[in-house]
C-alpha cells in the first residue's frame, strides 16, 4: 500500500511547495506516494489521516495555528519544511521587536479579520518530528527524505555547516579571501554551497546549524575583526537566525567591551 | 554472497539470514544469524569481543559486538539495543529476513591468555552483550578455565540482559564452579541482590591473584569498578575492558572511533575495542 | 640516488611530455589569493610559485564524495562501484604533502587495504617540487621539510632549471624515455641546490622541532589556552577539510524513491562536527566545542608509528584557511611555553 502524504503551506512564500512541485521525479513520487492533500497543486482534498505531513510556512495567523494543530492530529509524522517552518523564516524577524509598532506600520488603520501573530516555528505550537531545511529545500534532499520514509525509516539530518560542502566542492573561501560577510560557518549544509560557489556570501537561508552548534558569537567576532559594524552583523544574522536561542546575547558578548 | 564484488573489497557485504529473534528486554533483542553462503557460514569465525558491521539495506551500517560463542560454527548471535535509525529497523526483522554483514573486526579478548586461570566478567547494562561471548566460550571450553564468575547488573530487573538464560543455568552452574551474580541498582521490587556491580566483586568465586577480569559498561562506570577490583586484590595487569564507538568503517579508516590522547592515539576498531587497564588509565579520552 | 637536471627552457616541454603518462594535474590560481590543483590543458597556466592549495592532494585518492556501492534493495545487494581509474600525474607536490600522502598510505593500505584508494594510488605519478616557506609553514618543526621517498621525481629549483631526484622505477622510466629533456648534473647545480636548502632553512619562522609536543600537549589539556582558542572557533571544519592528512569520512545510504535502488556514498567528514563523536543512545565522546577543538590538536600531534612522524606535517593549511585566524603553530608554541609576540 502506498504511503499517504499531505503537503501543507502556512504563512510563507509557498516556495517550498513550488520546489516540491517542480522536482524532476515528481511522477515517481506520485506513483509511490498517495498525495491526499496538496492545496497548491489541487483544490480537492481535505485534511485527513496521513502517514507523513509536510508543512511549510510559519504560524502567523490564528487560522495557521488551527490548521497546524489539525494537521498534527491527523499525521503520524510531521516534517517541518523550510526555514519558515523550522526557524520562523524571514517574517520571524520581528520576534523580540515592538509588535504594536510594527503592526501599525504594516496594517495602519485598515481592518483585518484576524489577529496577526509573530511568525514562529512550528515547534512552538506542535511536536515536530523531522526538519527538512532550505529556502527552499534542495531537490536531492526532498527525494532523500521521501525515500527514507518510503522504506519505513526516516532521514539522517545534517548537523554540520555549509563550509564543509564549500570545501568539498573546492570553492575558494570568500570569507577569508574577500572578507565577505559569509554565514556559511553557522548555516546548516545541504545546498552544496551554491552561493559561495558563485562568489556570493551565504545569507544563512537554510537556517542555523542544529543542536546549538551555530557559533554566531565566534562568527560575529570574525566579522568584527574584518571591520563590520555591530548593527550590520546583527541585521545580517537576524534575517534567518533571529529566533536562534541566545543570538542577541552571542552578538552582544563580542561587542560588550566596546562602548 | 556478493559474487560480483572484488574479493579484496573490505567493505563488501555478505548476506546473512535471520533465523530466530528473541525478545530479551523492552529495548534489546537477540538475533540468530547464518551466512547465506554455506562455505562462509561453516568457516567464518571470530574471537569473543570482536564486532561486525551490520547493514540494513538502504538504511546504513552499524557496529555490533558478537555475543555468541565462536565454538558454535555456522551461526552467530547479536544482541541489539534499539537506539537509533538503523537499530530501530533491525528490531523489525523477522526470521527469514536478510541483512548484510562484514567482519569480524577488532581485537577481541585474549582468551588464550585466560586459559587455566579464573575468569571474572563484570557487565553493566548492554555491556553483557560482548561479555556473553566470552562467557559462552568459557563454558564451551569449561575444562580450560578455573572458577568463573559473571556479575550482571542493570538498573531494573526488566532491563537485565540475558536474565532468563542466566537464571536458568544458575544452580547447575554453581556445581560447575561457575557463579552467576545478578544485581539491580534501581528497582524496589527486585527480590534479589541489589547495588552496583562493583559491590559484588567480593562475592565472586574467583581468586584475585589468579584471575583475569573483563569489564564492559558505560564510560562512567569504569573508574569505580577498577578501584574495587584493585581493593579486592585483582592484578591491574589482568583487567581488560571493551569500548564502544560508532565505527563507520570498522577497518581503521573513517576516523570516527579515533580516541585517546596525543601520546596514545588509537582507532578503537582495529587497536581495540578491547584494551588493558594500563592503556585506559594512562590515556585520557579512551573512556 | 639518481640525479638529473632539467634546463629552465625545457620545463614546459617536460610538462607536456608528462601528459603522455596520464592526465596532468597541477596547481593553478583559482581566485585572487587561492590555488588549487586542476587538470591541465595549457601548461603555461601552472603556478610554480604556489604555496598551498585549498584542496589537498588527498582529493585525487579520497574524493570529497564518492559512491562506493550501488544498492539493489530488492536483492539485498551492495554492488561495488569500481570505475576504471586512468593513469594520472600530479605535478608540483611539496615535501609536506608527499609525507602526508605516505601517512594516508599507512592508514588506507594497512592490513585492511581500501581498494578504492589503492587503485587510484597505483595509477598516480607524483612529481615533487621544492618550495620556500612562508609564515604559516612549520614543516621543519615536524621534520617533514625534506622528503626521502614517496615520489617518482622530485624537482629542486635551480637558478637555471631544476635538479631532479629520481625516486621510483616510474621516475626512472620517465627519465629514460625522455633523454632530450634531461641532462647531467654539474658542480654548479650542486652548489645551487645546497644554497637553496640553506636559504630554505633560514626562512622558517621558528627553529627546532616539535618532537616533545605530544607529551606537553597531553600535560596541558586543561590549559585555559584551549578555552580561549576554542571560543574563537567557528566549528566550520575548514581546518580538517584543507588538512592533507585529515582523512575522516562519513558513510550514508541514499535510497531512491520507490525503494528499489539506492547508493552507499562516503564523503569527507570532520571531527569538528557534533555528530562525529556520537554513539548509539546519544552519548557524545566530544560533547563540547572545546572537546572537538582539542581533539584535532591531539590527533594531529599524535605519533603515526609506521612513519615515525606525527599526523601533522606542518603545512600550515589549517591556519591559513581558518576564517577565525586561529594559529595552530603558535598555539603549539604557546603551550610549549614560548611567548609569541606579534608585531
Amino acid at each position: 500500500m502506498r504511503m499517504k502524504i499531505g503537503i501543507h503551506g502556512l504563512t510563507s512564500c509557498y516556495g517550498c511547495q513550488l520546489k516540491m512541485a517542480c522536482i524532476e521525479e515528481i511522477l515517481e513520487v506520485a506513483k509511490n506516494f498517495e498525495i491526499v492533500y496538496w492545496n497548491m497543486a489541487s483544490s480537492k482534498g481535505e485534511i485527513e489521516k496521513v502517514d507523513i505531513a509536510f508543512v511549510e510556512g510559519s504560524v502567523v495567523t490564528e487560522r495557521d495555528e488551527e490548521e497546524l494543530k489539525l494537521i498534527r492530529e491527523n499525521a503520524d509524522a510531521l516534517v517541518a519544511v523550510g526555514s519558515c517552518a523550522i526557524h520562523g523564516g524571514v517574517q520571524g524577524m520581528i520576534f523580540g521587536e515592538d509588535y504594536e509598532e510594527i503592526f501599525r506600520e504594516v496594517y495602519g488603520d485598515s481592518l483585518i479579520d484576524y489577529e496577526a501573530k509573530i511568525g514562529e516555528p512550528l515547534r512552538k505550537y506542535v511536536e515536530v518530528d523531522y526538519c527538512l531545511p532550505g529556502c527552499p529545500p534542495e531537490e536531492h534532499e526532498i527525494l532523500y527524505y521521501l525515500a527514507t520514509f518510503g522504506i519505513g525509516s526516516y532521514p539522517e539530518e545534517k548537523d554540520y555547516p555549509v563550509c564543509a560542502e564549500c570545501r568539498r566542492q573546492g570553492y575558494p573561501c570568500i570569507l577569508i579571501e574577500k572578507g565577505m560577510p559569509c554565514l556559511g560557518p553557522v548555516t546548516v549544509a545541504g545546498c552544496n554551497a551554491k552561493c559561495p560557489g558563485f562568489n556570493v556570501a551565504c545569507i544563512g537561508c537554510r537556517g542555523p546549524v542544529p543542536h546549538g552548534t551555530a557559533w554566531f558569537d565566534s562568527l560575529a567576532r570574525t566579522f568584527k575583526e574584518k571591520g563590520m559594524s555591530k548593527e550590520y552583523i546583527k541585521r545580517r544574522m537576524e534575517i534567518f537566525g533571529k529566533q536562534y536561542e541566545k543570538l542577541d546575547e552571542m552578538i552582544e558578548k563580542v561587542f560588550e567591551n566596546e562602548d | 554472497m556478493n559474487n560480483m564484488n572484488n574479493m579484496n573489497n573490505v567493505y563488501s557485504l555478505y548476506k546473512c539470514r535471520v533465523l530466530r529473534v528473541y525478545d530479551l528486554t523492552e529495548e534489546e533483542k537477540l538475533f540468530l544469524f547464518r551466512f547465506e553462503d554455506a562455505e562462509i557460514a561453516e568457516t567464518w569465525t571470530f574471537t569473543p569481543g570482536q564486532f561486525v558491521q551490520l547493514t540494513i539495506t538502504g538504511l546504513g551500517e552499524v557496529p555490533i559486538s558478537i555475543c555468541s560463542s565462536p565454538m558454535r560454527r555456522g551461526f552467530f548471535e547479536l544482541c541489539i539495543k534499539k537506539a537509533g535509525r538503523v537499530t530501530d529497523k533491525i528490531h523489525e526483522l523477522q526470521p527469514g529476513d536478510v541483512v548484510g554483514v562484514r567482519g569480524p573486526y577488532g581485537n577481541g579478548f585474549p582468551v588464550q591468555e585466560f586459559e587455566e586461570k579464573d575468569l571474572l566478567l563484570i557487565a553493566c547494562g548492554i555491556g553483557m552483550a560482548p561479555l556473553r561471548s566470552v562467557f559462552m566460550y568459557a563454558i564451551d571450553n569449561r575444562w580450560k578455565f578455573g572458577n568463573i564468575t559473571v556479575i550482571n547488573s542493570a538498573k531494573t530487573g526488566k532491563r537485565l540482559l540475558f536474565r532468563k538464560e542466566l537464571e536458568a543455568m544458575r544452580d547447575v552452574a554453581e556445581a560447575e564452579n561457575i557463579r552467576i551474580i545478578q544485581t539491580i541498582t534501581r528497582d524496589p521490587d527486585w527480590p534479589g541482590r541489589v547495588g552496583r556491580a562493583q559491590e559484588h566483586i567480593k562475592y565472586a568465586n574467583t581468586s584475585p591473584e589468579n584471575a583475569y577480569v573483563c569489564v564492559c559498561g558505560p564510560p562512567q562506570a569504569y573508574h569505580d569498578i577498577f578501584t574495587k577490583l584493585i581493593e579486592n586484590g585483582y592484578n591491574p595487569r589482568n583487567i581488560y575492558v571493551t569500548l564502544e564507538r560508532r565505527m563507520k568503517c570498522g577497518v581503521g579508516k573513517c576516523g570516527h572511533c579515533i580516541a585517546g590522547s596525543s601520546t596514545f592515539l588509537k582507532y578503537i576498531c582495529i587497536d581495540g575495542p578491547v584494551f588493558g587497564y594500563y592503556d585506559i588509565i594512562s590515556t585520557p579520552g579512551l573512556i | 640516488m639518481r640525479y638529473v637536471k632539467i634546463k629552465g627552457d625545457k620545463i614546459y616541454e617536460f610538462l607536456e611530455r608528462l601528459k603522455n603518462y596520464g592526465k596532468l594535474y597541477a596547481p593553478v590560481k583559482i581566485s585572487e589569493k587561492f590555488y588549487d590543483r586542476k587538470e591541465i590543458d595549457d601548461v603555461g597556466e601552472i603556478a610554480f610559485d604556489y604555496q598551498r592549495t585549498i584542496m589537498p592532494a588527498k582529493k585525487y585518492f579520497i574524493p570529497p564524495c564518492e559512491e562506493m556501492f550501488e544498492i539493489d534493495m530488492e536483492e539485498n545487494e551492495y554492488r561495488e562501484k569500481l570505475e576504471e581509474v586512468e593513469p594520472f600525474v600530479i605535478f608540483g607536490m611539496h615535501a609536506c604533502e608527499i609525507v602526508a600522502l605516505r601517512i594516508l598510505d599507512g592508514v588506507y593500505l594497512n592490513e585492511y587495504p581500501d581498494i578504492y584508494y589503492e587503485r587510484r594510488r597505483k595509477a598516480g605519478i607524483i612529481i615533487g617540487l621544492s618550495c620556500l616557506p612562508d609564515e604559516y609553514c612549520f614543516c621543519n618543526l615536524r621534520r617533514t621539510d625534506f622528503v626521502d621517498i614517496g615520489f617518482d621525481l622530485f624537482l629542486h629549483e635551480l637558478p637555471d632549471g631544476y635538479l631532479a631526484r629520481v625516486g621510483s622505477p616510474k621516475g626512472h622510466k620517465i627519465v629514460d624515455e625522455n633523454p632530450d629533456i634531461f641532462e647531467e648534473v654539474r658542480q654548479e647545480d650542486i652548489d645551487a641546490f645546497r644554497a637553496f636548502e640553506e636559504k630554505r632553512q633560514e626562512m622558517f619562522k621558528f627553529k627546532g622541532n616539535f618532537d616533545n609536543i605530544r607529551y606537553i600537549l597531553e600535560l596541558t589539556m586543561q590549559d585555559k589556552l584551549w578555552d580561549e582558542e576554542s571560543e574563537k572557533c567557528l566549528g566550520c571544519g575548514n581546518c580538517t577539510m584543507t588538512c592533507p592528512t585529515c582523512r575522516c569520512y562519513d558513510v550514508q545510504d541514499i535510497p531512491e524513491i520507490g525503494g528499489k535502488k539506492g547508493k552507499r556514498i562516503r564523503f569527507w567528514d570532520s571531527c569538528q562536527f557534533r555528530s562525529h563523536g556520537l554513539v548509539a543512545g546519544g552519548h557524545n565522546f566530544r560533547e563540547t566545542k572545546r572537546d572537538r577543538f582539542l581533539n584535532r590538536y591531539i590527533c594531529k600531534n599524535s605519533y603515526f608509528y609506521p612513519l615515525g612522524t606525527s599526523y601533522c606535517v606542518g603545512c600550515g593549511n589549517c591556519t591559513y584557511f581558518c576564517p577565525a585566524n586561529i594559529d595552530f603553530q603558535e598555539n603549539l608554541m604557546k603551550i610549549r611555553g614560548r611567548e609569541v609576540i606579534h608585531e
